[in-house]
């Protein structure tokens, strides 16, 4: 077994653990991007093959010497996307912080039912 | 010529990046320029439609020209064309509406996000690639974050905060399910994985398939993980409300469907089906029971619209190919009927002020035609004969029955019975209580109200034909084998 899944997968936890017992909004968004960076090193390491060097062709690597690339593209994908989530989050966070004056999720309770 | 349907997704991406510039030029074109897009999308996707009915084939576009599994195809196929279709036709529709509904600035991140949110489901209901689909669903989810949080109001920016974040949590569990399935066949081409399915392990799979049905579960508004659908129905602008209770969910409900049946080949196959229809069958108990206590009339559809949700699971769940169609025939009459209701509803809040259900006393005298459309939609969805969504409930009935779930039909007549109850209550209150004057409706949307109406009743006199169309789009996503004969697969080695 490949100890970078524990890692990853510990990662994740951690991310989820923070979301679900956190109050500020802050540390939940935090814990959000930890949980995201736990799959990407996921992503990766189902790729990585110990020994071998980053799959860009290059003079002396061939293709049987590189790590499989497509985990890479995928998480290159994924960190784009996760930027931007994190980045719309922390924006409805500002307004919400310009209406509410709190970031505590037990205060923001005014939708219910 | 076929190649031609790329331009499904090409059109709404570049409409959605041309409307900065076009804003530059003149601000007031930019939603005639949004209706303009829409309706050519509606136009391809009638084209697409007729192609491939009338051919019986489906549509395979490879991009970059390279055949899968190693690049990348979109399968528009017969559920696939049905449903852009329908998508396109709700997006023209809704754009329609939101000259009247939407007059928060800057109009033209509205249009752009629109656009953004029609692209991302026309894409997941196409993609034929796992991950590609990861990238229409965070289109998708990423739009309709940001258009939830549209009115800028306190209560939106809430709404949204809660969608963001479980929606974060979802896209995290898809992926991880990505990367098992990814590490045990080492290919991410749908087709390719259904080849391949005898080859993997059961336990993987069938941890992969629960972790993508749990992160498909966010958007497909199913049990442990729809807490933020009622507030986000609730709050976001009302075109938006009903492009995503006719659009959206049915996009993750169809992704879902397809990753479930392409695995179908793993041992042991059957328990992630029950897991679905635990989670649909909690899903439609919980929406019932938190629509009959709403006072916000939006807001109960909005349940209601999740127990619908929950059915359609249920039925795509039952592992029959009766179960899938009927499931099919729902999705697309909960399309239509939702559409309806919130684009009334919608109306009936901008002219009164609100969706408080004291707002709706007298509606019968003050906005008929509105109460009339809000009427024969609530009655279609109870499940009254002569209207569509009888014929979908029946179907589902059929097929529980043959699927041996006894118990099915006592959920999906015992959600009627619950529904008949909130919303004969809120008919009673629009027709039989309450005065009010006259508001002059807009004749435009009074036609488009009709126009669905019309729709309802024609699909409840003749469902023959509809259910054909329904039939064989059912069968795309469950005939798995005919689904890995379509696409052009390349010899690789696993």
């Amino acid at each position: 077994m490949n100890p970078y899944y524990f890692a990853s997968i510990a990662l994740i936890l951690i991310g989820l653990y923070a979301i679900l017992a956190k109050r500020s909004v802050l540390k939940m968004l935090v814990g959000l991007s930890i949980m995201e960076t736990g799959v990407n090193l996921l992503l990766i390491s189902v790729g990585y093959v110990s020994g071998r060097s980053a799959p860009i062709l290059s003079e002396g690597i061939t293709p049987d010497r590189a790590v499989d690339p497509i985990p890479q593209a995928l998480v290159l994908t994924a960190i784009v996307i996760g930027v931007a989530t994190t980045a719309m989050a922390l924006s409805v966070v500002i307004n919400l912080y310009d209406r509410y004056k709190t970031l505590n999720v037990e205060e923001i309770r005014r939708l219910r039912g | 010529m076929s190649q031609y349907a790329s331009l499904l997704i090409a059109l709404p991406l570049f409409g959605a990046f041309f409307i900065p510039i076009l804003k530059r030029i003149s601000k007031s074109a930019v939603m005639p320029f949004l209706v303009l897009v829409t309706l050519i999308q509606t136009g391809i996707a009638a084209w697409v439609f007729s192609e491939v009915y009338i051919t019986g084939k489906p549509i395979i576009i490879m991009a970059g020209g390279f055949r899968p599994p190693v690049g990348i195809n979109l399968y528009i196929g017969h559920f696939a064309t049905l449903f852009v279709l329908v998508i396109a036709v709700t997006s023209l529709l809704m754009t329609i509406f939101s000259f009247k509904a939407v007059s928060v600035e800057p109009k033209d991140n509205y249009a752009m996000l629109f656009l953004l949110l029609m692209l991302g489901a026309t894409g997941m209901i196409s993609t034929g690639d796992i991950f590609n689909l990861f990238v229409f669903m965070e289109i998708t989810a990423i739009s309709a974050y940001a258009l939830t949080a549209y009115n800028k109001t306190g209560e939106a920016s809430e709404a949204a905060l809660k969608y963001i974040v479980l929606g974060g949590i979802g896209s995290s569990f898809f992926l991880v399910g990505v990367a098992l399935i990814y590490g045990s066949l080492g290919t991410l081409n749908m087709a390719h994985i259904a080849q391949l399915a005898h080859l993997i392990s059961p336990t993987v799979a069938k941890a992969g398939l629960a972790l993508l049905i749990f992160g498909l579960a966010v958007e497909a508004e199913q049990f442990p993980l729809n807490a933020w659908a009622p507030d986000a129905y609730q709050e976001a602008p009302h075109p938006v409300t009903a492009m995503f209770s006719s659009f959206v969910v049915k996009a993750s409900l169809y992704a879902m469907s397809r990753v479930i049946y392409i695995l179908s080949a793993v041992e042991g196959w059957s328990s992630i089906l029950r897991l679905l229809i635990i989670l649909g069958t909690l899903t439609v108990i919980l929406g019932e029971m938190s629509a009959l206590r709403q006072s916000n009339v939006k807001r109960m559809f909005a349940y209601s619209s999740i127990a619908q949700v929950g059915l359609i699971a249920v039925g795509l769940a039952l592992g029959t190919k009766s179960g899938v169609s009927a499931s099919v025939f729902h999705m697309f009459n909960h399309a239509i009927v939702k559409l309806l209701m919130f684009l009334a509803v919608g109306y009936v809040a901008l002219e009164l002020g609100g969706t408080e259900i004291n707002k709706f006393e007298g509606l019968g005298k003050r906005m008929p035609v509105s109460a009339f459309a809000i009427t024969v939609g609530a009655i279609s969805i109870i499940g009254i004969p002569l209207f569509n969504v009888f014929w979908s409930k029946m179907q589902l009935i059929l097929a529980a029955l043959n699927a041996q779930y006894t118990w099915i039909v006592a959920l999906i007549l015992g959600a009627s019975l619950v529904e008949a109850t909130y919303y004969i209550r809120l008919i009673h209150t629009i027709w039989f209580k309450g005065e009010g004057e006259k508001v002059k409706e807009s004749s435009m949307l009074a036609l488009v109200m009709l126009l669905l109406v019309a729709l309802i009743i024609v699909i409840g006199i003749y469902p023959e034909p509809f259910w054909n169309v329904m039939q064989k789009a059912g069968s795309d996503i469950f005939n798995v084998a005919q689904y890995i004969k379509n696409v052009p697969l390349m010899e690789v080695n696993p």
